[in-house]
């Protein structure tokens, strides 16, 4: 399997704070994998850091061997990397549809073929039904459909999810666990910050730790579950 | 659960519906000077059709992009003066001294855009105020170029050929359409960018910029893309306007005031729509010019020449229209802040959860 | 060598009086976050009562702050109650749109009452100077200072050193968190709307006797107020000091040796500047 992404020795200072201090990993295409830590590990910035967000102070990020650390926002996605918010950011004033169709415009000029592309990633989140409703008001677990649906519909290769679960019920977590194994078996890569370990534990094919900024261990779940520096860090018990 | 018909999912009767209602309110106009040939009223017309230029130029940066620009005199006033000096040192007549002017305020407008947009929210608007000022300061300093606070007297406009035909520029009448036509003009481009790839871009960096970035968005050239459309449209409004009125001069074309009333037109209106600076000029035009010159108002044959309105008005009111457009600024920030259309969609939203409901309530009885 | 150090001291003198406005802005600004457009024109509503003060009851425009900066402090804790306080939460453009609109009611009601005409205020020593080494010193000008510095004085020892005051600079910190130790966020809004209000109204009263009293006097001073709060860092009261001293002399010594038509010019491209390379100013916390 191809390296995707690939991130050496990724710091990141804010000031005299190192929120990512010398973050090493590769990913392959098409697997999913888990990126966990207690609050404040750095998750979040290692996304801002690989999307172009801001850019790394020191190390590199390699995307299909294309290096973006210095690359904007933009031009990572229409490299084929996006990400969601943590904090939901969806066009309030816009319709569901239109959230959609916004994404789909990175790929093409028309209207048409946009809204049709933005309807197929709708039924694939099972929102269409919604299209015509205003993005303000819906509930939390919609939201966060909604922001997965928009950065599908870019048509990307490799998808950064950010707490994606944060906020749901059982039963809406489900759904999204559900909705993230369907994208791995239509290809795409996807790397998941979670806190819900059962999930991580269900879909990751590898997990990432990240503990102050420093990556403390990587591996497969079962390995992770059974790291006691991990569990002392962040898990607190043994995870089944 | 809210819902708003978007141009996506609105049937395709109500835009067809709306281009009818267009058209036939432009061929009122249109044919309106061969009933009324009072110049007082055709005057009113051209002011009009201007503001509606105005409103809907500004409305494609701050309505739609959400920047919002207090410093849009700037491209007027550079559209102004392109075409008053070409026509009065240069001897070129407006109707190519235009597209100088046009392009001269787009050229500005991507330096000014290039500077201010890193900027956010009111340090944005801050910025904008400033460039402008800096501009008019420098008109009114830089005398031997501008003729400074003295400003530019228009000698007379050439009369344009085209065919056989001769239109003079010499009567309102000429004006009169050639205001229409810019104005149709205007609504028909902010109807073309909203329903286009760039309407979704600006209205996704509005909404939320950082978003909008990481959806492949490049928010540089899109702001500047439109900047560039709205500065193109004031100028080339500036340029009429100089024109018409045959009289510029540093303050009046480049001063806060008429940056703050681009602003207006479209707040009151209802921002990010292509009614609201329509509804938003007809509200603002005939009211400061009632205020402005109420003498006005029996000139038109509605008023009596002894009213004591008339009078009233002329004593206590005169060039009162500052103090309205700021009392209407507090009132629609304050209670309608998505404008006249704003609050006739959530009325209609309103009458349509009514009517609704009591289908169901009735629906329930009757099961 | 005199005409520079001239120079510096008259920009000195009025940078004071600019100080007060800055304050009263930035007072403004770290309370409520809002961006208000309509400070200059509480200035010159400032200007305007202590002309009234001082054509109807002959009281001295300097003496009679006693009076007008009281009234402008209720006039500002009106203006918040009714007006502001319901857009606190709204976009802050909006904000904006909303002290703008508040601005021009009140530039152009005073036109109305008072029309257009330029009005001055004469006192005795409105013309007057001191001769110090060969430096000619501003009477009035000095006088402003002297009481400025006073107030500027007394109101750091209000912020420091009072519990209201203390209450003002945690709100202004942190809103939130200023609540949640149970300060009354809301009356702190309306104290600190009120303050800016009477500093903003007695740098008016400050600068009567040597400026011309006009409705629209109050934009330029809006202008400046922000360029001076940018600078010293919003929401930084010793930073709006210093910007005021800064920009006043920066200006003094532009129209000397630049020339005084573009003084403002030059005051204005230094501000694209600031806003542009250093937003936080130099005291402030970036929160552009």
């Amino acid at each position: 399997m191809a390296t995707i992404l690939d991130i050496q020795h990724v710091s990141k200072f804010f000031g005299g704070l190192a929120a990512n201090s010398d973050v090493s990993f590769s990913m392959e295409q098409g697997m999913i994998m888990g990126l966990i830590g207690p609050n404040g590990a750095g998750k979040t910035t290692l996304f801002n850091c690989i999307t172009g967000y801001y850019p790394p102070s020191k190390g590199e990020v390699l995307f299909k061997g294309v290096k973006t650390n210095g690359m904007q926002p933009d031009q990572v996605c229409r490299l084929g990397m996006v990400r969601t918010w943590q904090k939901v950011r969806p066009l309030a004033k816009l319709t569901v549809l239109d959230n959609v169709v916004v994404g789909a415009l990175a790929r093409t000029a028309s209207l048409k073929v946009a809204r049709d592309i933005a309807h197929e990633q709708l039924r694939i989140v099972r929102m269409d039904g919604k299209a015509g409703f205003l993005a303000g008001g819906l509930p939390i677990g919609e939201r966060k459909k909604l922001e997965v649906a928009r950065v599908l519909a870019t048509q990307p290769e490799l998808v950064l999810l950010d707490e994606v679960m944060g906020g749901l019920n059982p039963a809406e977590s489900e759904e999204i666990i559900q909705l993230i194994l369907e994208l791995k078996k239509r290809g795409l890569t996807q790397m998941v910050i979670e806190h819900d370990m059962k999930a991580i534990m269900r879909i990751s094919d590898r997990i990432v730790v990240l503990n102050s900024g420093e990556k403390l261990a990587e591996g497969g779940p079962r390995e992770i579950a059974d790291n006691p520096e991990v569990i002392s860090a962040y898990l607190g018990e043994r995870v089944e | 659960m809210p819902r708003r018909p978007s141009p996506s999912v609105a049937p395709r009767g109500s835009a067809a519906l709306g281009l009818v209602a267009f058209l036939a309110v432009v061929a009122a106009f249109a044919v309106f000077p061969q009933f009324v040939r009072k110049p007082y009223v055709l005057h009113m017309g051209v002011v009009l059709f201007l503001a509606i230029v105005q409103g809907q130029a500004w409305n494609v940066i701050g309505g739609y992009a959400g920047q919002y620009s207090v410093g849009h005199a700037a491209y007027f006033g550079i559209g102004a003066y392109t075409t008053t000096m070409l026509l009065e040192l240069n001897k070129i007549p407006p109707w190519w001294g235009i597209w100088a002017a046009i392009a001269a305020a787009v050229l500005v407008s991507i330096v000014i855009g290039s500077i201010t947009f890193r900027l956010r929210g009111p340090y944005f608007v801050l910025a904008s105020i400033s460039v402008t000022e800096i501009i008019r300061l420098a008109a009114l300093y830089f005398k031997g170029f501008t003729r400074g606070a003295e400003g530019f007297l228009l000698s007379e406009i050439p009369a344009l050929k085209i065919g056989g035909a001769e239109i003079e520029f010499y009567t309102k009448r000429p004006f009169y359409f050639a205001a229409l036509a810019l104005a149709v003009i205007t609504v028909g481009v902010n109807w073309l960018v909203e329903h286009s790839k760039l309407g979704y871009y600006f209205q996704a960096i509005r909404e939320d910029q950082d978003a909008a970035h990481s959806l492949g968005i490049n928010l540089a050239f899109y702001k500047n893309v439109a900047l560039a459309i709205s500065a193109a449209f004031t100028a080339w409004a500036g340029g009429f306007y100089a024109m018409f009125v045959k009289f510029i001069d540093p303050n009046t074309v480049f001063g806060l005031d008429v940056s703050v009333q681009f602003v207006l037109i479209c707040i009151i209106g209802g921002i990010g729509t292509i009614l609201g600076p329509v509804i938003g000029a007809m509200v603002l035009v005939p009211l400061s010019e009632v205020l402005r010159n109420p003498k006005g108002l029996v000139q038109l044959g509605l008023l009596s020449s002894d009213s004591r309105f008339v009078q009233f008005v002329e004593e206590h009111l005169s060039n009162a229209h500052m103090l309205v457009y700021g009392i209407l600024v507090v009132i629609v920030i304050l209670f309608a802040p998505d404008g006249v259309v704003g609050l006739i969609r959530s009325g209609v939203a309103r009458l349509r959860r009514r009517a609704s409901a009591r289908e169901r309530a009735q629906a329930a009885t009757t099961t | 060598m005199n005409v520079f150090v001239q120079s510096v001291i008259s920009g000195i003198l009025v940078g004071g009086v600019y100080a007060l406005i800055g304050i009263g802005l930035t007072i403004i600004f770290g309370v409520m976050r809002v961006i208000n457009f309509a400070h200059g024109d509480l200035l010159m509503l400032g200007m305007y009562a202590t002309w009234l003060v001082f054509t109807k009851l002959g009281i001295d425009p300097f003496v009679s702050i006693v009076i007008t900066a009281p009234l402008l402090f209720l006039f500002g804790a009106f203006l918040q109650r009714v007006f502001i306080n319901r857009v606190l939460n709204a976009l802050p453009q909006n904000q904006i749109l909303l002290t703008i609109g508040l601005g021009l009611v009140m530039s152009n009601s005073v036109m109305l009452a008072f029309t257009s005409d330029y009005r001055i205020l004469t006192t005795s020593y409105s013309s007057s100077s001191f001769h110090v080494g060969g430096i000619s010193v501003s009477q009035p000008l000095l006088y402003a200072f002297l009481i400025t510095a006073a107030i500027t004085a007394a109101l750091y020892w209000f912020l420091m050193s009072t519990d209201t005051g203390q209450a003002i600079r945690a709100t202004a910190q942190d809103r939130d968190a200023a609540q949640l130790m149970g300060i009354n966020v809301r009356a702190m809004s309306v104290l600190a709307f009120g303050l800016g209000s009477a500093l903003a109204a007695t740098a008016g009263a400050l600068i009567s006797p040597t400026y011309y009293i006009f409705p629209q006097v109050g934009s330029t001073f809006t202008l400046k107020a922000f360029v001076i709060v940018v600078l010293g860092g919003m929401g930084s009261v010793v930073g709006a000091t210093l910007g005021g001293l800064i920009i006043g002399v920066t200006e003094s010594l532009a129209a000397v040796y630049i020339a005084t038509g573009l003084k403002e010019l030059v005051v204005f491209v230094l501000f694209l500047a600031l806003l542009l390379f250093k937003p936080a100013g130099l005291l402030g916390k970036t929160r552009a």
